[in-house]
This record gives structure tokens, sequence and C-alpha cells, in this order.
């Protein structure tokens, strides 16, 4: 192998890769310890990345898959279009599920980063979920809103917040007159522009060391490696067309029987090449449901990298193997204003990476896995009101327990998984944190005997939360999916447990609650909420029986249901 | 005579010290029999000095000794079965753990097992809520249900964690006492008072892993202390300690969870001492230290923040997300998978990667020739000329240079289009970078700036690419202390008898009770009082000092920050409030001044200092070995370069040259390339300027 002058050799890309990374996790670092509200601190529900002068996503810090894959890309280049004549020491902010970003929640900052000559080479982002941002109802995610105007979200499409590194006051003046509990959202601003800040100053400091051509060349060059990489694992895979289809519960503006999602796959495995169709979807619903195009193109790509060897890095050479067709104003493709997209990162999202890995599984053993349980029950919601201890408003998600885990061909299901798009990256709460910030009291964290997906590969088990209000009443907005639709198992594997809703009354009754909803629940009441399991892989009658003795030992299984479904002789 | 003693998991370092007469001595670690790598280490001193191990032993009047034996035991899961009473409601918070992951699209891990299994799990009728009011009576029937199912179930130790039992301790106490009263063989631990810290996860995990290590560390220890005896030993027996102190054998086995860092944890003892050696000072305070310790397998890295060393609570045995945290504090260190062992390898994409796996001692390197057929990263040292192939281990291996160099070509060099040196180079280019990360790592958790600090190079294998890594993160200095490859054993010598207590305290600035905050103070000045008058009776002088835990409002991740004495007046609260502001700016770059703090925790440390001075230089083991010789080594960006090798027993203290040169004593190489310079400090170490 020869190489040309200026072509870097394959330890040097690796240790340029490194100090990439390097920056990506120093920024995240950043973030998870200086932010203030809990879904950013506790549950981590952040992402840091860099992509290059040309938006091509290049490294990321290790986050949720769904927020980080397909968006980044999209908003630099719209930070781009809106700004031809970017400077150094600007920052923007951007939410706009019209213009890239993955829904109104997800506050991003962008900063662009110059060498000494002035010129744009690469753009940080840093992007949070935030516990508020001026919905017409205390929730980031408002499944019942018909667009975005019922929605409320402050949309920021690609908006000047910072000039020269200080931030542009009147953009605060409008936020602090808008979203709920103020000092929090700055806190949580601030740690964002830390972040990126700190992404910005190493940057420049890895350019002035190893020379800006030098990491444009790399780039290009790593771009490259990760395509070749795509290839040989897509290589690896049965060629074959298969789809599979996923289905969200009705909610509020869905059609009765919910919006069945289906994903069309087909593996061009001599071409090291994969298509991913969704346009034959449901057009978008007067719902929040809807995705931004960044969450379809992440959805389909997280289905994907379920399925393939997990070392091809997730960028945008890797992504030049995938194609995803999408189609406009579709509930999983391209939104087009004022259509709402406040609920876009979890449910229908979910689905489409569901439907995705489960249509991967179809083309032979080994491949793709299960579905992972759907969310958001209301152990997950955001709660708000007053807190009785100091008379102050309070608002956040709360991260209090759901599982949700699919089997895979090799392993049971990853019990904090949380949901698909999330993988298990964020961190569940403490208890002792939960109610010490908030004013609630948790009865009941439990994992659920038999609610696991059966398999040859087992699903993970649901887990059921009680908790309510301590002195003063609270709010609680959830989207529960997976009630009727629980999670479906992949190559003879089973459906995991359903999740279900309930308010405990005083005097003990449990009341069924609608699975997209706002409620005010009193001191007394409860949230009794259950998330779902997750789905099973391969016939659970093919379970090695010592795996089935240690379920049964550690109680994740009954002894009936191991000699019923499993067929296990204890 | 002192003896300091540190088992690792392949060699047993010892340092015997009697006066200024210093001597390191190396056995091999015996897994099945840790005390017995402690007496052949003792051994090879006596016969050094002509005695037999009695009479070495009459001589000693402290023992101390670092032991990966609670760690290991975990690791392999030789503890005791453990059950775990907790609150009931909340039976899963140890299989729950707070969540997290890595490697989101690798389906091939398996979600971690809990600590303890559920079907030992136990849930006692209870509730205490945050303000400390006990919202349901502790239901004694339900304690004792459990116990006579722990009785049943043959549990040999027992973990108590309730819900805010930092708040409230009454219901652990409550069961402590029935568990004593009702089965008084079986070993147990409460959550309040080993880890009084909020999270309950990690107040389990630590009060589960504690409690199962009982058993086997009390036997161990006592093991160990009666074969010194037995051999004739009648002195003090310490043992070090996470925190980076040392405690009696006794008290340690009552709380076996501080021995899980023991050993690494004494390396940012050692290397502040040899940094303060060599004056490292900027405007008249210590300059930030970066202790690095590279062993076969793993690299440890430790910090000194301004004369302090930093501890954590997010210790992980194993992987993070997929081993156990402690929930402990520890002195932090962070350790990756990359050491000489480390193997070399290409992708299907034409990448370079070392790591993660090794080569480990079997089969080892390549030019071991014990069957290893993999390059790594002690095999390009040796391609490169670094390492003496008749000198390896002073002379006690010999190595195969051209099995290394054709492994490094056939496997490395062709598949990237680079020459065997270009090859061998880019290996250790790559895995300096892997430890660089490491260390910008911990870093940035604790907000230092590499390059305004001092680098110390411990262990083994740390001279071989020390200075590059000092380069790359801008160091001044890279400091080689003469006891480096036995840093942990040095930090022992030096470390003083340590205790800390803590207490939860939780408390906002603005509204902020000094009564309580004076009372519980007083409370952790007692504590400390009592044990200088217990453990401390005879140390040459005490030291009490106090720090406050905080962080702005609803932060969850808080700052440690120094308190300036025993008492929290309201213009002490001015001085906290804004200590905490330029800690946080300091650590995160951001601060937030127009914001108030919450308290969570206060602090205190005594320290009983047991030795009068420093550590002497140690003697010379070997025979002269005449004048300096010459070798060739590759240099990358200079090609061969006909180099002198120094032996570090012969090089005179205040010599100063340019690189390069190899400086290599029978424990260690140290390669300064041509861009360098060294000195050899007066303490018989050598300074890098990188």
């Amino acid at each position: 192998m020869q190489l040309k002058a200026t072509q870097l050799d394959g330890a040097k890309l690796a240790i340029i890769n490194n100090r990439f990374e390097g920056v990506a996790r120093k920024m995240a670092n950043t973030l998870l310890r200086t932010g203030r509200s809990g879904v950013l601190n506790r549950a981590r529900d952040f992402s840091c990345c860099i992509v290059t002068a040309g938006c091509d996503l290049l490294a990321a810090a290790e986050s949720l898959p769904i927020h980080v894959l397909s968006g980044p890309d999209l908003m630099a280049r719209t930070m781009l279009d809106f700004h031809p004549d970017l400077r150094e020491g600007d920052a923007f902010l951007h939410n706009s599920p019209y213009h890239g970003c993955s829904h109104a929640a997800d506050h991003t900052l962008l900063v662009p980063v110059f060498d000494e000559n002035g010129v744009h080479r690469f753009t940080v982002l840093a992007k949070a979920h935030q516990a508020d941002i001026g919905n017409s109802v205390p929730t980031t995610y408002h499944g019942a809103a018909r667009d975005v105007y019922e929605e409320g979200a402050l949309i920021f499409p690609a908006v000047q917040v910072e000039r020269d590194f200080k931030p542009i006051d009147d953009f605060v003046r409008m936020c602090r007159m808008r979203i709920r509990v103020p000092d929090q959202w700055w806190g949580d601003f601030l740690a964002m522009a830390g972040a990126a800040r700190i992404g910005e100053r190493e940057l420049q400091a890895l350019g002035r060391e190893l020379g800006w051509d030098t990491l444009a060349q790399f780039a290009t060059q790593w771009l490259d490696y990760s395509e070749t990489l795509a290839d040989a694992a897509i290589r690896k895979l049965p060629s074959g067309k298969t789809q599979a289809s996923s289905t969200h519960d009705p909610f509020p503006g869905t059609p009765e029987d919910g919006v069945t999602i289906t994903s069309k796959v087909q593996v061009f495995a001599d071409e090291g090449r994969v298509e991913i169709d969704l346009t034959d979807n449901p057009d978008c619903l007067p719902s929040g449901l809807n995705l931004s195009e960044a969450c379809s193109r992440t959805a389909a790509l997280i289905g994907v990298f379920n399925s393939i060897d997990p070392n091809v890095p997730k960028n945008a050479g890797s992504f030049r193997r995938i194609d995803i067709k999408l189609r406009e104003n579709c509930v999983a493709g391209i939104p087009l204003h004022p259509t709402s997209c406040s609920v876009a990162t979890t449910n229908i999202a979910d689905r489409v990476a569901n439907a995705t890995q489960r249509a991967f599984a179809e083309l032979g053993e080994g491949v793709g896995m299960a579905e992972v349980g759907a969310v958001i029950p209301p152990a997950a919601g955001v709660v708000s009101g007053i807190d009785p201890r100091s008379g102050a408003r309070f608002i956040n998600q709360m991260f209090l327990g759901f599982t949700g885990g699919a089997a895979s061909a090799a392993t049971d299901g990853w019990l904090t998984a949380a949901h698909v798009g999330n993988a298990g990256l964020c961190y569940q709460d403490s208890i002792e944190l939960a109610e010490l910030y908030q004013p609630i009291t948790v009865r009941e964290r439990r994992l659920l005997q038999d609610t696991e997906g059966a398999g040859r590969r087992r699903g993970a088990p649901a887990i059921r939360v009680e908790f309510g209000p301590t002195e003063a009443p609270f709010e609680i907005g959830y989207v529960s999916d997976g009630n009727l639709n629980g999670p479906r198992g992949a190559r003879g594997g089973g459906t995991g447990g359903i999740s279900q809703q309930f308010r405990r009354q005083r005097d003990g009754t449990l009341e069924p609650l609608p699975a997209c909803a706002m409620v005010t629940v009193a001191p007394g009441e409860t949230i009794v909420s259950v998330s779902c399991g997750g789905g099973g892989y391969g016939p659970p009658q093919q379970r090695e029986p010592a795996r089935v003795a240690h379920d049964v030992a550690e109680r994740w299984i009954s002894a009936e249901r191991a000699r019923t479904v499993y067929g296990a002789k204890l | 005579m002192r003896f300091a003693c540190d088992t690792g998991g392949t060699f047993t370092d010892l340092l015997v010290e009697a006066g200024d007469d210093l001597r390191m001595y190396k056995a091999h670690t015996v897994p099945g029999d840790p005390a017995k790598g402690v007496l052949d280490a003792l051994s090879l001193a006596a016969a050094d000095r002509g005695l037999d191990l009695s009479a070495l032993l009459a001589r000693g009047d402290t023992f101390v000794h670092g032991t990966t034996h609670a760690i290991n035991a975990i690791i392999t899961g030789r503890t005791a079965r453990t059950a775990f009473l907790t609150t009931e409601g909340h039976p899963d918070t140890l299989v729950l753990r707070e969540g997290g992951r890595t490697g989101p699209f690798d389906h091939s891990v398996e979600y971690p097992e809990p600590y303890i299994p559920r079907a030992l799990t136990f849930e006692i009728v209870e509730r205490v809520d945050p303000s400390g009011r006990v919202t349901r009576a502790l239901d004694e029937a339900s304690a004792l249900a459990a116990i006579a199912h722990l009785r049943a179930q043959k549990v040999e130790a027992v973990a108590v964690c309730l819900l805010w039992s930092i708040v409230n301790p009454a219901h652990e106490i409550r069961i402590g006492e029935l568990l004593a009263q009702h089965l008084p063989d079986v070993p147990f631990s409460l959550s309040h008072a080993l880890n009084p810290t909020i999270r309950e996860y990690r107040r389990a995990s630590a009060t589960a892993i504690d409690a199962s290590l009982k058993p086997l560390m009390t036997r161990y220890l006592g093991g160990i202390e009666a074969r010194m005896r037995e051999a004739g030993f009648t002195g003090r027996v310490l043992v070090l300690t996470s925190q980076g102190g040392t405690m009696e054998a006794a008290d340690l086995a009552r709380a076996p969870i501080h021995a899980i860092n023991s050993g690494p944890s004494m390396a940012p003892i050692a290397g502040k001492y040899f940094a303060g050696l060599e004056g490292a000072q900027a405007n008249g305070e210590m300059r930030d230290i970066i202790v690095a310790d590279t062993g076969g397998t793993t690299y440890d890295v430790s910090l000194v923040r301004g004369g302090l060393i930093p501890t954590s609570r997010e210790t992980w045995i194993g992987t993070p997300y997929r081993g156990h945290m402690t929930g402990f504090p520890s002195v932090d260190v962070k350790s990756v998978g990359a050491g000489g062992g480390s193997i070399a390898w290409v992708d299907a994409g034409g990448v370079l990667h070392v790591g993660p796996q090794s080569a480990g001692s079997v089969p080892g390197p390549v030019c071991y020739g014990k069957g290893g057929t993999e390059p790594t990263v002690t095999d390009a040292c040796v391609a490169l000329g670094y390492i003496d192939p008749d000198y390896f281990l002073g002379g006690s291996i010999a190595l195969d240079r051209e099995a290394a160099r054709k492994a490094i070509e056939t496997r490395i060099g062709d598949r990237l289009g680079l020459d065997i040196e270009r090859a061998a180079a880019s290996i250790l280019e790559l895995v300096t970078e892997n430890m660089v990360q490491a260390i910008a790592d911990i870093t940035v958790n604790q907000g230092i700036d590499a390059a305004e600090s001092v680098l110390i190079g411990g262990g083994g294998a740390a001279g071989l690419n020390s200075v590059w890594i000092g380069r790359r993160l801008g160091c001044r200095e890279v400091n080689f202390p003469e006891v480096g490859a036995a840093l942990s054993a040095g930090g022992a010598l030096l470390s003083d008898l340590t205790a800390e207590f803590r207490a939860a305290f939780v408390a906002t600035s603005d509204r902020f009770e000094f009564g309580a905050a004076n009372a519980v103070l007083a409370s952790l000045t007692a504590q400390c009082a009592a044990y200088a008058a217990d453990a401390g009776k005879g140390a040459l002088a005490t030291e009490i000092s106090f720090a406050f835990e905080a962080r702005y409002p609803s932060q969850v991740w808080d700052l440690e920050v120094p308190l300036p004495r025993d008492r929290i007046e309201p213009s002490d609260l001015v001085t906290m409030v804004a200590a905490f502001h330029a800690e946080h700016r300091r650590v995160f770059a951001i601060d937030d001044p127009d914001s108030g703090i919450e308290l969570t925790g206060l602090i205190a440390r005594i320290r009983c200092r047991l030795r009068e001075s420093g550590l002497s230089r140690l003697a010379a083991g070997e025979k002269p070995s005449g004048s300096a010789r010459r070798r060739r080594a590759y240099f990358a960006g200079h090609g061969w370069a006909d180099t002198v090798v120094h032996r570090i027993s012969e090089l005179t203290p205040g010599l100063a040259q340019a690189g390069p040169a190899l400086i290599e004593s029978p424990f260690t190489t140290i390669v300064v390339d041509p861009a360098a310079r060294f000195r050899v400090t007066a303490s018989g170490g050598v300074v890098v300027t990188p």
C-alpha cells in the first residue's frame, strides 16, 4: 500500500480521531456536571458533537442515539443558510423541527469554530432536552397538540443568541417571560454555552497544533474509512427485501385504531448498501406525534445500526451506505409547518426504529432485534406545580423508572433501555433525589414478574412505579404508548408486557387513566405507572435450561411460566 | 525499621527503610496466598542484610500493607453470601442501579447482574421521608421474618440500606440490633453509618460491598497479621485505604470497603512528595500534579490539586455501567486498559488500534517467546531499541527482538504501508494518545489544567512513553522518582494515619441554619479527637481539616470546597459562597454568581503524622557496569540515533544533559528523545523537560 503525500496513514487517523472524540467527551462532561435541571444532570438527556464546515457529522460523545445521528448536520446547514456572515464569538440557538432539530424541547446551541484567518472550519453542537420550553401546557411532550400553535413552544430556527462570546439580552428576556422556572432554564443555557465554548477552545488548540488542513484531510479520510466499515458490515448481512410494521396506540388526533408504521428494508449485500423506505406511511396528523425530518432519519438509522456490527462509526461516512426514503407531510417523514412535532423523539420514532430492526430480523437468524418497549409512561412524565416546602414553582421531567430492553440474537434485553431511541444512555432517578427535588413521594418501584417478552433471549420485564404528591397537588403530563400494542418479539420471540396507568384514589380504588393526558393529582392520591417490557428473540422453548433456572431463582419469571412458556422441566 | 508492601496483580513490591537506608525488593505475588508473596519479599530483604526472617522482622516497628485482596475477591466472585434488607416497595435498587450504559449499539454485552441477587433481597415495612419524619413505623415482625429467612438460607453477611436513613437512621439502627441479637455470628453493615450520602443506590452498593467483604477480609487481615507475628514481627500492622491513608488492620476488618483501592490510592501521596522535592511551585502555590502509574495491563491516573488529593464516589469496580459503582469516597483514580501488554492491530478499514486486548503475562508480548503472536507496546519498544533485550527486568528474561520486529512488520507495517520503525513508533504514539485521553478525562472532571501541571511517571513501564505524554499535554516537567517502579509502596512509607468523618447536611445559603451546622461540625470534631486519642496515639502531630460539599440549586453533582475552620458564622458563609463560585468556575469554566448555593455535606479529616522526614535514596543494589554504554534507538522524525545508555544508579545528582538518552534500572527504562533534556535530582530521580 502506497500513500499519497497528503494522505494520513492509519495510525495518524486513529490518533486524530481520538483527539476529536476527546473534545466531544470533554463537552459532554462539562454539560452533565453543570446542568441545572434534572432531565439534564440526573437523566443525561443531552448530546454533544462536532460537524465539519460542510455540515457532515464527524464525532459525537456517546449519547442518546435519537439525539445525534441525523439532525446536527441539518441544523448546521440552516445556520449557514440563515447566517452567511458568521463571526467568531457567535452562537445560535436551534430547536426548530422544520429546520433540522429533533423536537422543540431539544434546545441546541451551535458554535461555529474559526481558524486564525477567520475561516469557518467546524461547528460544535450542544443539545439538551429542557425542563420546560414555554409550551401551552406544562410539559415538553404535548401529545394532543393539533399544531405548533396549540403546542405553544417558542421556536428558534438557528437564532443568534451570542455575539462576541456574550449572550444577547433580547433573547434572554424573551425566554425569561415565557419559560417556566426561568432560573432553571438560564442555568441550563449557561451549561450548554460552557460546553460549546469548551469544544470551540479545544478544537482551535487542535487546529493550531496539527494544522487546519490536516484536520480537514482527516475528516475526509475518516468519513471514507467509516463508509468502508459500513460497507463491510452490510456485506455480512443476507441480501433481501423485507418489511415490518409497528403500531402506535390511538391517541388524540390519530385514527381510532392508532398509527401503523411500516418500514420497508432492502439489503443489497453485494453493494454494501441498505435502503429504508418510510414513504408508505400515513400523512401528518393533527397531533404532537409527527416526526421531524431529523427524527425520521435517525429512527431509521437506529434500526439499521442495531442490526449491524457495532464497531461501524456513526457518522456521515457510514450514513452514505444507508438510503432513507422519506416524503413530505408524512407522520414519519418531513413535516410541514405548522405540524406539531412535540413528541418526535419517542413515540412514532420508536415505532420506526422497532419496525426497522424487526424487519432486519426477518432476513435471517442472528440478525436484527425485537421491539423495545414504548413510552412515555407517567413515571417518566413531566411533573409541575408549587412546592409546598418553598412556595416556588417547579417543573421537570422525571426518570423514575422505565425498562423496555429488547432481546437481540445474542443477549437478553438491556434492563434500563428506556426506549429504543434512548438505548439505556439516560440515567434513572434516585428515589431520594426525586423526593428531594420535587414534592413527591415514591411508594413503590418494582420490576414485575412474568412481563418479559419470552424468547431464546428474553426482553426486559416491565416496571411499576407508584408516586404521588406530598402536601400540595401536582400536574403530570405523559404520552404512554404501548397500552394496547406491547413490544413484539422477533423470530418467534414473545411480546413483552404492556404499559398501564392508573390513579389510586384515596379509598384505594384504581381508576384507569387515558394514555395521553395531563392529570392533576391531589394529596392522598397516587399515580400507578407501568412501563412496557421488551420483546423476545427466538422461540422461548430454545432458551437454555440454565438461563431459565436462573430466571426462576431470581424471580424474573414464575415456575409456572417457565413450564408453560419456556417448556422447562424444573 | 519500617516495611511498606504493595501486593499487586503480578508483583509484590517491598520497601524497607532503616534510618536513612532505603531498599526496594520485588517478589512474585502468589494469587492463592498473598501473605506468602509478602513473606517472600521480606525474606529477600532479610537475605540482603544477611539476617534470617525473624531477625529482620524483630527489628520492624511498622508494617504498612496495600492489598488487592478485596477487589480481587469481588472480581472473581469469592465474596460472602450476602443478603440485602431494604425499604418495602423498593427491592430493585441494586438491579436498576442508576441506569446509564456504554456502547448503546453493542448487543453482545449482557446487562450486569445485581451485586446481591434478587433472591437474597428482603423488603422491610418502614418508611422515612426526606425531612426525617417516620411516615410508616418499622414493622419489627417483617424484620424478624426476614431474619428467619436469612438464617434458613445460611446467609454469611447482611447489608441494610433503607430510604432516607441518612436523615433518620432509627430504623436501620433497630434492624442492626435485631440482627446482632438473632444472628450474632453474621456480620452486617448499615448504610447510614458506613456511607452517609444521598442517592440510595450508591449507599446500598457501598453497604453491600462492605458486608460481602467482611468475613473474607477479617480472615485475610487476621491471617496476615498472625503470620507476621509468628514470623517474629511485634510492631504495628497498618493497611492502606482507598482514601490515601492507613488504618489499623483490625479497624479495616470492620469496614473493609476501605481496602477496595488500597495501593493505587497511594500513588498520588508519593507523587506529591516527589514533586514537592523538585520545588513544583508556581506563584508560591504547589503546582497541580498528575500521577501516572503504568503497569503491564492498566494505566492508572490520579491527581494532586492545590496540594490536595481529590476524591470521588464514582469509583467503578470493572467497566463503568457494566461493573459495580462503589459509591464510596476514594482517591480519584482513572484506570484504562493500556500498558506494555496492549495489543496493536489494524482493522478492516486500515486503521490502527492499540488495545483494549492485552497479551497479559501469558502468552505475553511476542518478544517473550512464550507463544504470543500479536505485537504489543512492549514489542514496539524492543523493536525501536528502547528496551535492551538482555537487560529486561534486570536480565531475568531474555527477549527476542527479531520476533518482535517481524510481528510488527507483517501485522502492522505491511497493512499500513509503513516500515517497521514507523509502524512501531505509530503503536507507541497511539498508546500514548490513549493514555493522554485518560488523563484528559480525569483532569476535566477535577478542573486541572494539564499544561500547568507536573507529570509523575510511576510503574515499571512509565519511562517508555511518559516524556511524550508530558509533551502532548504541554507539561513543563516529567518527574521519574527513584522509587517510581514501586510508587504505591513509596506512598505507603510516606503516608499518614488518616480518618475521614462525613455527615450529610442539607442547607441553602439564603436560609442557613448556623446552629445546626455548628452542631454537626462539633460532632465531627469530636470524632476526630476520639480517633486521635485512640489510633493516633503517639503520632508526631495531628491536623484536622474541614470541607463542605455544595452545588447550585437543583444541580446534582457536588463540589468539595475547603472550610477554613471548625465553625460557620455569617461572615464565614459569605466566604464559603464566594469560594464555591470560584471553584465552580475553575472546574467547569462557568459560574452563576447571582445564585445561592446548597450545602449537602460536611467533612472532617484528621491526619496523624507518623514520620519526621522524607525518604532517603535507594541503596545501590547492583554492581557498577563501568562506563556508559551506547545503543541504537529509533526516534520518530529523527531516525536511528546512536544513543547513550545510563544506569540510573550510576548517575550523579545534578547531571543535566540533552537527549537522546536511555536511562535504565532493573525495573524500568526512561526514554529521553532528542528533543528533550533531563537532569538527575538530589533524591536520585530523573526529571525530563519534554
